[in-house]
C-alpha cells in the first residue's frame, strides 16, 4: 500500500491511467445497462407480437389444436441450442461467459446458415441504431420488416432448416395456420434478442464486479 | 463474481424455460424443446395449479444441470421465488427474467438490476463525495 502511494505520488501518469481505466469501466457498465434495458424493451415487443400471432392461430385452428396437452413427451433433442464461450474485457482475470445461438442445427454439425444470418442481422441493427428510444419496438422489426422476414424464412432457408421448422409445427397438425408460422418466426426473433441480452448481462455484471473492486480498494464500498 | 467463478464452455447447451403456456409453446415452436431418455424436459409450464415448491424445484434443477446455458423465467414467476433467484450468483446458466402476457416487464423487480442499483443509491454517492 505504501509502495503504491509512493509510486502514485512519483508517477502522476500512473494516476491518470488508473482514472482512465476506471472511467472506461464506468462507461462500459453504463453502456451495458442501457443496452440491457433497450433489448428488454425490444424483447417485450417481439414477444407481444408472438403471443398475438399464437392467439390468432388458436382462433383459426381451435383452442384444442394449440395447447400444452399436445406437447408430447416423445424423446427429442433441441434443434436450437446455445454455445457458451469465454469473453475477456480488459484484464485477462476478468473473463465472463459469452453466448451464441445455433438455430435449427441439423445433425449437430454446426451448420446454421439461417441462424447465422439472423444473428448478424441483429448485430448490425444494434450497431447502427444510434438513437434508441425505449418503449418502442423500432430496435427490431417494423410490421413490414416482420412480414418480409416471414417470407424470407420460408424461401431463403435451406431444406434442413425447413424440415426442422416443419417438425416443430407438426406437433399441432399437418396443416397449420399461417399465423402459427408467423408466431414461430416471432419467437425465433425473440431468441436472437435473448442471446444479445445474455451477452449484455454478462458484460454488465463483469463491469459491475470491477467497479465494486475498485470502490473497495478506495475504501468506498 | 464473473472473474472468480470458473466459466464452463459448452457446445449445444439448452435453454430452460419456466413460464406460462403461451410463452413455452412459442419457444418450443422455435425449436428449443428437449426431452431426454428419462423423459425429463427443459421446461416447466406454470399455471394456476402449479405450486411454489414445484417452481422452486424446477429452478434448482435447471440451475444445477450441466447442459443448460440460459434459464428463461417469467418475471412474475421469478417474484414467487425471489429469494432463490436473487441469491443465485453463478455466471452459467444465466438467469433472464422475461415479461409474460399478463405481466409486463418491470425493471424495478429485475434481480440483476436490483444488484447493481446500489451503485446509484444515495449511500454510495454520499460515500464517494466524502
Amino acid at each position: 500500500m505504501e509502495d503504491d502511494d509512493r509510486c502514485s505520488s512519483n508517477n502522476p501518469g500512473g494516476i491518470e491511467q488508473e482514472e482512465e481505466d476506471e472511467d472506461g469501466t464506468v462507461l462500459r457498465f453504463l453502456d451495458s445497462l442501457d443496452s440491457y434495458l433497450t433489448l428488454l424493451d425490444a424483447l417485450s415487443s417481439t414477444l407481444r407480437q408472438g403471443w398475438f400471432e399464437l392467439a390468432s392461430a388458436r382462433h383459426s385452428m381451435g383452442s384444442s389444436c394449440i395447447s400444452s396437452v399436445l406437447l408430447d413427451q416423445k424423446v427429442r433433442s433441441a434443434a436450437t441450442t446455445f454455445q457458451v464461450g469465454k469473453s475477456i474485457d480488459g484484464s485477462p482475470s476478468e473473463s465472463h461467459p459469452s453466448f451464441a445461438i445455433s438455430k435449427w442445427a441439423s445433425s449437430r454439425d454446426g451448420k446454421c446458415s439461417f441462424g447465422e444470418m439472423e444473428v448478424s442481422h441483429v448485430q448490425k441493427t444494434s450497431k447502427n441504431s444510434e438513437l434508441r428510444h425505449r418503449g418502442s419496438s423500432n430496435f427490431y422489426d417494423t410490421t413490414e420488416e416482420h412480414d418480409l422476414r416471414i417470407n424470407a424464412s420460408s424461401t431463403i432457408g435451406d431444406g434442413d432448416v425447413q424440415k426442422e421448422r416443419s417438425k416443430s409445427l407438426s406437433v399441432f397438425g399437418t396443416l397449420v395456420s399461417p399465423k402459427l408460422r408467423a408466431a414461430q418466426v416471432s419467437f425465433e426473433t425473440a431468441l436472437d434478442a435473448i442471446v444479445e441480452i445474455a451477452n449484455i448481462r454478462s458484460s454488465m455484471l463483469c463491469a459491475f464486479t470491477q467497479l465494486q473492486q475498485e470502490m473497495k480498494e478506495k475504501g468506498l464500498g | 463474481m464473473a472473474g472468480r467463478a470458473q466459466i464452463p464452455t459448452k457446445n449445444s447447451a439448452l435453454i430452460a424455460m419456466i413460464a406460462d403456456e403461451d410463452t413455452v409453446t412459442g419457444f418450443l415452436l422455435a425449436g428449443v424443446g428437449n426431452v431426454d431418455l428419462r423423459r425429463k424436459t427443459n421446461y416447466l409450464i406454470v399455471d394456476s395449479k402449479t405450486t411454489v415448491k414445484a417452481i422452486e424445484d424446477a429452478f434448482k434443477e435447471f440451475t444445477s444441470r450441466e447442459d443448460i446455458a440460459v434459464v428463461l423465467i417469467s418475471q412474475y414467476i421469478a417474484s414467487m421465488i425471489r429469494f432463490l433467484v436473487d441469491s443465485y450468483n453463478k455466471p452459467v446458466p444465466a438467469i433472464l427474467e422475461i415479461p409474460s402476457k399478463d405481466h409486463p416487464y418491470d425493471p424495478a423487480h429485475d434481480s440483476v438490476l436490483s444488484r447493481v442499483r446500489y451503485l446509484f443509491s444515495a449511500e454510495s454517492v454520499a460515500s464517494g463525495r466524502r
